[in-house]
């Protein structure tokens, strides 16, 4: 069943004090979270995470089309085998 | 540095008694395996294919430079398991700031003073930017966001890359 509407985006507390002072510090700094619970916000773009998977921290470049979704989406937790040995990777 | 052969594919199990065989493609699109010219085997003899269906192909073998397609499932079957492979080269170049990943594996990193830090291991790639996984001489795994602040430097050729260990961020509501 969704969330009620009326309730708005859960995002756990202490994420939000991360995230205000990543954005003030302007560094080039990481976040580690343990909550893949949490709603990406609009406030949460252009900022870097470090979600855990139960195993590591893999780094997650929050952009506006991340927005509305989990910080669990991104870091998998099960045992991946490999990308397209064509695959390409961009450096943000 | 890196790799001189990509491994794109493996010839699965003999399908029909005509030669046809199933391929497991490693290309982004399964398609693509034949997109990059010839391939090649373990040891290097060239291999042709041509798709027929969905995930079946059949097989032509150049022997002597001669020719030769498998028309028959024993034939089929004796190259079950067989390793496809191409030139790096035969990769189109990448755009600016886009790197294969099959180059960056393996290189050696450096901090910007450059002493050594480790090797890459793993390419992290699930749709929130990449992140490379370093393995270090000592010690745990490191995982960086794969970003100009983090890499400010690529160097494919020399077959290194410089880090910049980026800062984590601790607000005083943790130590609660």
């Amino acid at each position: 069943m969704a969330r009620s509407v009326w309730k708005g985006p859960f995002v756990d507390g202490y994420l939000l004090a991360k995230a205000e002072a990543a954005k003030a510090s302007a560094r080039n700094e990481i976040i580690k979270i343990w909550s893949r619970r949490s709603t990406i916000l609009p406030q949460f773009v252009g900022l870097t995470f470090g979600v855990y998977n139960g195993h590591k921290f893999l780094p997650v470049q929050v952009n506006e089309n991340m927005v509305g979704h989990k910080f669990g989406e991104f870091s998998p937790t099960r045992t991946f085998t490999g990308h397209a040995a064509d695959k390409k990777a961009r450096r943000g | 540095m890196p790799a001189t052969r990509i491994q794109l594919g493996v010839i699965g199990r003999a399908h029909g008694v005509r030669g046809l065989v199933k391929i497991t493609s490693h290309t982004a699109e399964p398609v693509d395996l034949t997109a990059y010219g010839p391939l090649s085997d373990a040891e290097g003899r060239v291999l042709s294919l041509r798709w027929v269906a969905d995930g079946v192909a059949e097989i032509t073998r150049y022997i002597d430079g001669v020719p030769v397609k498998v028309t028959d499932r024993n034939a089929a079957e004796k190259l079950t398991n067989t390793k496809l492979f191409v030139d790096r080269s035969a990769l189109p170049p990448a755009d600016d700031d886009e790197f294969y990943l099959t180059d960056l594996i393996g290189l050696a990193v450096t901090d910007k003073a450059g002493a050594a830090i480790g090797t890459v291991s793993i390419v992290h790639d699930y749709g929130a930017g990449a992140s490379l996984e370093i393995e270090r001489k000592t010690g745990a795994s490191l995982i960086i966001p794969f970003t100009a602040a983090c890499v400010p430097t690529v160097d494919i050729a020399a077959g290194r890359v410089v880090v910049v260990e980026p800062d984590e961020i601790i607000v005083a509501e943790d130590a609660a």
